[in-house]
C-alpha cells in the first residue's frame, strides 16, 4: 500500500462527536480515531465516556463506568445506529432509571463501533439522582 | 426543579471524617465515616457513594456501597477489601481515624426501599455483602416483611463478613434464614449449582425476588440462570463490581 492511501485511510477513519451541553456551555466537536481506544481508564474502551474524558470533556461517571448508576446518561441525537448494541445490563439499568428518552444511552457503555461515525450527543442539564441530596430539613 | 435532580456540575461534595476503622480480616476493613455537615445522610439501602481518591493530579473516584441502613444513622459505613495494585483500595487502607474523606452521592438503582411481597433471596460473595447488609438490616426493621434468605459465600470463615451479626439476626427473626457457604473460590460461581437446585428445580414457583451482588461475570451467570428459568426480569436485580 502506498503512503498516499495510508494517509487517505487515516483521514477516513476519523470519527467525530459533536457535544451539546444542555446547560448552555459552548458546544464542542471532537475528532478521534476509534482504533486508538481506550483514551483513559473508566468505562468501556471506545465508549462515549471514554472518548469524552480522553478529550478533556467532563461527563459524570459516579460508578466509575461500571454500569451501576446512570450519571453518565447522554441523549444521542444523531448516529444512534453507529453505536454498539446495549447489553442486557445496560438495558436493565435504563429500564429502572426515571426520565430517560428512547435515544438515551449510558455514556460508559455506548461504544462507538463505526470507524467513521458522526455523532451528535446531548449532555443533559440535570442528572437524575435517585434518592437524595435533598436539602437538610 | 424537583428535588431528585441535580444540575450538571452542581453535585454536592460531602467532606466526611473517618471516625473509626474496623479490621474484619487481614485484607478487609470497614471505615466508619462521620459527615459533620449534615444531621442525616439520606439514601436508599443498597446505594453507594463515590469516594475521591486523590492520586497525582487526576480526579479519580471509586464506588463504595453503604453497608449500614439509613435507619442506623451516622457514622456511615463502607466496607472494602485490598486489591493487589489497586490504587483506590490502597489509598483507603492508608487512612486512619481523623482522616478526611470527600465523596458524592448517594447513587445506584440496586436498592431495596420497600420489602417485596414475595420471598426475597439475597446472593452475595465476600465484600459484596455490603449493599445487601444494608438491605437486610432495613427490611428486618419493617413490619410484615416477606421471608428473607441470605445465601452468602466466601473463601473462608474470616471472609464471611458480619457472620455473627447475621447469625444473631436469624435467631431473632424466624422469617430470615442465613445460609453461609465456605467455598474454594469464594465466588458466586460456587453457588450456581445450589441456586439451580433450590430455586429452579425444587419447585415451579417463580414468585421470588432476587438481589445478587459480586465481582465480574459470575453475577451475570446467576442472573442468566434465574431469568432463563422463568423468573421475571425485574425480579432478578443485580450489581456487578
Ligand atoms: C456500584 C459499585 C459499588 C461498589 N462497592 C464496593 C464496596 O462496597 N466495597 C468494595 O470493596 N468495593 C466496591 N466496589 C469496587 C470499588 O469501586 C473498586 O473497584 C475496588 O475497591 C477496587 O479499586 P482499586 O482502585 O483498589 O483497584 P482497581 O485497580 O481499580 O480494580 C481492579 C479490578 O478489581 C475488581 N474488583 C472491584 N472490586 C473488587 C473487590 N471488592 N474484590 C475483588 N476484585 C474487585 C474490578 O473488576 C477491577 O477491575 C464497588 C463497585 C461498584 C461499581
Ligand atoms: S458511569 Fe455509572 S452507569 Fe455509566
Amino acid at each position: 500500500m502506498s503512503d498516499e492511501s495510508n494517509a487517505d485511510n487515516y483521514y477516513r477513519l476519523m470519527s467525530r462527536i459533536r457535544v451539546i451541553f444542555e446547560n448552555g456551555e459552548p458546544e464542542r466537536v471532537i475528532e478521534f480515531d476509534p482504533a486508538q481506544a481506550p483514551f483513559q481508564h473508566d468505562g468501556q474502551p471506545g465508549s462515549i465516556l471514554d472518548v469524552l474524558l480522553g478529550n478533556g470533556i467532563w461527563l459524570e461517571h459516579a460508578c466509575g463506568g461500571n454500569c451501576a448508576c446512570t450519571t453518565c446518561h447522554v441523549i444521542v441525537k444523531r448516529g444512534f445506529d453507529t453505536l454498539g448494541e446495549a447489553s442486557e445490563q445496560e438495558e436493565d439499568l435504563l429500564d429502572k432509571a426515571p426520565g430517560l428518552t428512547p435515544s438515551s444511552r449510558l455514556g460508559c457503555q455506548a461504544v462507538i463501533d463505526d470507524p467513521a461515525a458522526e455523532l451528535v450527543v446531548v449532555i443533559p442539564r440535570y442528572t437524575i439522582n435517585q434518592a437524595a441530596e435533598r436539602p437538610e430539613r | 426543579m424537583p428535588d431528585n435532580v441535580v444540575q450538571r456540575g452542581a453535585r454536592r461534595v460531602y467532606q466526611g471524617v473517618i471516625e473509626h476503622v474496623t479490621a474484619h480480616n487481614a485484607d478487609t476493613r470497614s471505615l466508619l465515616i462521620r459527615v459533620p455537615e449534615v444531621n442525616e445522610f439520606h439514601f436508599v439501602p443498597g446505594q453507594f457513594i463515590s469516594v475521591a481518591i486523590p492520586i497525582d493530579e487526576r480526579r479519580e473516584t471509586r464506588a463504595y456501597s453503604l453497608a449500614l441502613s439509613p435507619q442506623d444513622g451516622q457514622p456511615l459505613e463502607i466496607c472494602l477489601n485490598l486489591i493487589a495494585e489497586g490504587v483506590g483500595s490502597h489509598y483507603l487502607f492508608g487512612l486512619g481515624p481523623g482522616a478526611p474523606l470527600s465523596f458524592t452521592g448517594p447513587f445506584g438503582l440496586f436498592t431495596l426501599e420497600h420489602p417485596r411481597e414475595y420471598e426475597t433471596v439475597f446472593v452475595a460473595e465476600g465484600t459484596a455483602i455490603a449493599p445487601i447488609r444494608a438491605m437486610i438490616r432495613h427490611a428486618l426493621g419493617t413490619s410484615g416483611h416477606p421471608p428473607l434468605t441470605l445465601l452468602y459465600t466466601a473463601a473462608d470463615q474470616a471472609h464471611l463478613l458480619y457472620r455473627a451479626e447475621f447469625e444473631t439476626l436469624a435467631s431473632q427473626h424466624p422469617n430470615f434464614r442465613f445460609e453461609q457457604r465456605v467455598s474454594a473460590s469464594g465466588r458466586l460461581s460456587a453457588l450456581l449449582d445450589e441456586i439451580e437446585a433450590r430455586y429452579v428445580r425444587a419447585d415451579a414457583g417463580r414468585e421470588r425476588h432476587f438481589y445478587v451482588c459480586g465481582v465480574g461475570n459470575d453475577v451475570l451467570r446467576v442472573r442468566d440462570l434465574l431469568r432463563a428459568a422463568g423468573y421475571a426480569r425485574r425480579a432478578v436485580e443485580y450489581e456487578r463490581w
